[in-house]
């Protein structure tokens, strides 16, 4: 009897995680524990760590990758966005690919998309997406909120800078044509490129795409870019400059791969224990950059300072 | 700081040259569209001129036939609509379609051999690292009209290799399913030919 009994409890036992699992119950690593113990003192937009200037006449946007999920984190992750949006005003956000994962139904773009951002998107906060290879490139070119002008890749403008939102799942030639085309003849200050795979990274699920490499970085550093975001890698790291260029891979805005990075010299800064977007903000010659976690951390903060254009700098040597 | 002020400029020196050459390579090989593939007889020439002719009277017949590409919209209802719509009607219209409509046996062996050959050059060994990375895709039963299945991953197809495959116009694109070399329309988002193992196997 009592041998039944303890059959009883072991399989009531399984049976009830069986079921929390579902529901969402996290497995907390270190610091996420630890952010939710702080949790405990209510953020408010008014008590948050601001690291940015906040200088007139900035461009000021967000940054999001891999975050179309539909999971409890990504909406976490937006309410962070939307308290931040409300002191520091940023009025548009770029998007680094895998923005709607799985299927594509209607309900998956309000359930991955319009719902968890719809406080931003009330605000009027354009998003600008890039296509990652969770992505559907023909439903979401022509996805209007998306911002991509029914196209695989586009360019716009804000102040001082100009945004390359490139489709690194089929960079073709006349893809490669229209990237050295278009930075070539772009009069900004600062050249902002931003897509799906990395062409550097430490973490160890993907690692970097170095065939993009061998085609993108030389165009890169040919027409001056300055910073290059990607995400695919569901971590975030910010890659000592190559080159001269500095790259940041944020691929955990929904997704996360915990303890995922290999030792590497070439990593300035890397964290991949919770969830992050970031904040930027470009002024003058520097750029403003603070990287905040789910739970309201911020896990990375700096200044970059732009770099010469190439041309300029082969006039000043001449 | 000015350390790495000046260390830019002296990265940026030392790049710009050898960048340029790139550029320039690249601009001149992208300006020989029609032979991209490099052709390297005048039968390969004649098959890729073939391929393009067929890949462009498939573009024709589906505008016609089927429609274009739709305008952006704010309803991700009419998005899937209309996708479900084209591709629904390309695969009435193309209903005798069938494998090797497009990559007949000669346009099937000039794709293996550019494919061998790019990937047996020394940027193979990077193709072959960004294929593995690129979440490849195994044991999808590919077919002729199919919708490319919802919620799977794109591979990405690696830039050097399509920059030694002909040229294809807008809309139409090649993807890698697993060894397969796919040509994809994007519009009606379908699967148009393909060509089993079309990537060979690792040399061990």
């Amino acid at each position: 009897m009592r041998r039944w009994a303890q059959i009883f409890l072991l399989a009531s036992g399984l049976l009830l995680l069986g079921l929390a699992r579902p529901f969402g119950t996290p497995t907390l690593f270190p610091e996420t524990a630890r952010a939710n113990a702080g949790e405990k003192t209510r953020q408010t937009a008014s008590n948050l760590d601001i690291r940015l200037p906040l200088a007139a006449k900035s461009v000021r946007f967000a940054v999001l990758g891999d975050s179309g999920t539909g999971g409890h984190e990504q909406y976490q992750v937006a309410e962070q966005m939307e308290l931040y949006r409300q002191r520091v005003n940023f009025d548009f956000v770029i998007m680094l690919g895998d923005n709607i994962y799985g299927g594509h139904r209607p309900s998956d773009y309000r359930r991955k998309f319009e719902e968890p951002y719809h406080a931003l998107l009330d605000a009027g906060v354009k998003f600008y997406a890039s296509l990652g290879n969770h992505d559907d490139p023909n439903g979401e070119r022509l996805y209007k909120p998306f911002n991509m002008g029914g196209q695989r890749y586009y360019s716009f403008k804000k102040g001082d800078a100009e945004f390359f939102a490139l489709d690194s799942n089929y960079m073709d030639p006349t893809q490669l044509n229209w990237v050295a085309q278009n930075l070539r003849q772009s009069k900004a200050k600062w050249k902002i490129a931003y897509f799906h795979h990395p062409l550097y990274s430490n973490g160890r699920m993907h690692g970097p795409d170095l065939d993009l490499r061998t085609q993108l970085a030389p165009l890169f550093h040919q027409y001056g870019v300055n910073v290059v975001f990607s995400g695919h890698e569901h971590v975030y790291e910010r890659i000592k400059p190559e080159d001269s260029i500095d790259y940041f891979i944020l691929g955990s805005s929904g997704k996360l791969e915990t303890h995922d990075f290999r030792p590497s010299d070439q990593m300035e800064k890397g964290f991949d224990t919770d969830r992050v977007f970031m904040i930027v903000e470009v002024t003058g010659d520097q750029l403003y950059f603070q990287t905040i976690s789910g739970h309201g951390q911020t896990v990375d903060a700096g200044d970059l300072p732009r770099q010469e254009q190439p041309d300029a700098a082969a006039k000043n040597q001449k | 700081m000015e350390s790495r002020r000046s260390l830019r400029k002296l990265n940026i020196a030392v790049v710009t040259l050898p960048a340029a050459l790139l550029l320039v390579t690249l601009s001149m090989r992208a300006a020989s569209a029609p032979a991209r593939g490099d052709a390297s007889s005048d039968k390969d020439a004649k098959v890729v001129r073939d391929f393009q002719d067929l890949v462009n009277k498939y573009l024709e017949f589906r505008k016609s036939e089927v429609g274009s590409s739709p305008r952006p919209t704010n309803s991700p209802e009419k998005i899937t609509d209309t996708q479900q719509q084209l591709a629904s009607k390309l695969k009435d219209k193309r209903q005798n379609a069938s494998q090797g409509d497009i990559f007949k046996p000669e346009i099937a062996d000039y794709f293996r051999r550019q494919i061998a050959a790019t990937l047996a050059t020394q940027q193979g060994k990077k193709i072959r690292a960004s294929l593995k990375h690129a979440e490849p895709v195994h044991g999808l039963a590919l077919q002729v009209n199919q919708v490319y299945p919802q919620g799977l991953p794109l591979q990405s197809t690696p830039p050097t290799l399509l920059l030694n495959l002909p040229t294809l116009p807008k809309e139409l694109e090649y993807r890698i399913v697993g060894r397969n070399l796919v040509l994809y329309d994007s519009v009606p988002d379908v699967v148009v030919d393909f060509i089993p193992d079309a990537i060979p196997l690792e040399k061990a």
